[in-house]
């Protein structure tokens, strides 16, 4: 695409100006490549980690959903189901943002409140039923570091969708269109020198001339 | 033209704004791995207002790494910079020129390997920063320069 010439006034301080602002470009390019680097890194280790996450997170489910058949299948569905209406998980969630080179990003933190009664309670029900809440804890654990890697992912993708347009932008039109109008207007003042000069010698000659004649 | 002129403003102070923006994420004042450990919910503000928290499990790991007194050498979040062109990056550190930085132990410990200790602190490759932000998420933070 051929870069258009902008130019408001053919003038020397409009030339100093465009220069300025093509170094302040390419400042701005050379740091948003950078960026766009940082950016791409941190996207594909997050989507490293989340294929690593929802490996372990379906491994989890599978050992939950097993634990808990056998434990229906020892008690009972009637039993079991009454055992986990009456109890509880003591958790609590923390959600905040991190920054990743000017992307804010959620994080979440599960803590567990010990001092609370626990969901099972050991002494009360078999090791089986404990040994399901244990697998259910670590499945909600994994869930909740899966659903922050899936929102980072969300993020940074948009975010260097973002940073890219702004990248290419400099790179095919803000940056050539400068170099252009520059080259137009540096040819336009060689032009006038010439012009100038040719002019001063016309007129040098025309003395002259005009200087024999008188003689 | 005068239209032009606009656009040409427009993007002048859109340039303008891009660099401020890229370093706003940068925290108004760093605390100490000691000071960070003794609240329950660790953060910083940073420069644009937002809040950079830090994961608890990871302050947890830094001070299994360190001794006592080191915890209160370590300014939180560390400060990657990134240099434009540049394969290699920096990690600022305080520190006397006879010892290395609590940096350089927390980076040397963290890729299992020594580091490049500088006079003005550590330096790492592209390579190793993915294994070391894997490691410390929320206590690094970049910073882009020219």
């Amino acid at each position: 695409m051929a870069a258009k010439i902008r130019v408001a006034r053919p003038t020397k301080i409009e030339l100093a100006r465009l220069k300025r602002r093509l170094r302040l470009a390419m400042r701005i390019q050379k740091i948003i490549k950078d960026r766009l680097s940082i950016l791409v890194m941190e996207f594909l280790q997050t989507v490293r980690e989340s294929a690593e996450v929802k490996e372990r997170l379906q491994k989890e489910y599978d050992d939950a959903y097993k634990a808990l058949s056998l434990a229906l299948g020892y008690h009972g569905y009637a039993p079991v189901e009454q055992t986990l209406m009456i109890s509880e998980m003591p958790f609590s969630l923390h959600a905040a943002t991190r920054n990743v080179a000017g992307v804010r990003l959620p994080t979440f933190q599960m803590e567990e409140n010990r001092e609370a009664p626990q969901a099972v309670h050991p002494a009360e029900n078999s090791s089986l039923l404990e040994y399901t809440s244990d697998m259910a804890r670590k499945c909600l654990s994994t869930t909740v570091e899966l659903a922050e890697l899936q929102s980072a992912l969300e993020l940074l993708g948009d975010e260097i969708n973002k940073v890219k347009r702004i990248n290419n932008a400099l790179e095919y039109v803000v940056i050539p269109g400068l170099d252009v109008t520059i080259k137009y207007l540096s040819m336009k003042f060689e032009e006038r020198d010439r012009e100038e000069v040719a002019r001063l010698k016309y007129v040098k000659l025309l003395i002259e001339k005009r200087e024999a004649y008188a003689y | 033209m005068p239209i032009e002129q606009e656009k040409d403003d427009v993007i002048a102070r859109y340039l303008g704004s891009e660099l401020s923006s890229v370093n706003a994420q940068l925290p108004k004042k760093r605390k100490t791995l000691s000071q960070l450990l003794h609240e329950e919910h660790p953060r910083v503000s940073c420069l644009d207002g937002s809040e950079h928290f830090f994961r608890i499990d990871e302050l947890r790991f830094l001070a299994s790494i360190l001794e006592d007194h080191e915890r209160d050498d370590l300014l939180l979040p560390m400060i990657i910079e990134v240099h434009s062109g540049r394969s290699d990056m920096m990690v600022r550190s305080r520190r006397s020129d006879e010892e290395q930085g609590v940096e350089a132990k927390v980076f040397a410990e963290v890729l299992d390997m020594p580091v490049s200790v500088e006079k003005t602190g550590v330096r790492i490759y592209r390579s190793q920063l993915g294994a070391m932000r894997r490691a410390l998420k929320t206590t690094t933070q970049y910073v882009f320069t020219l």
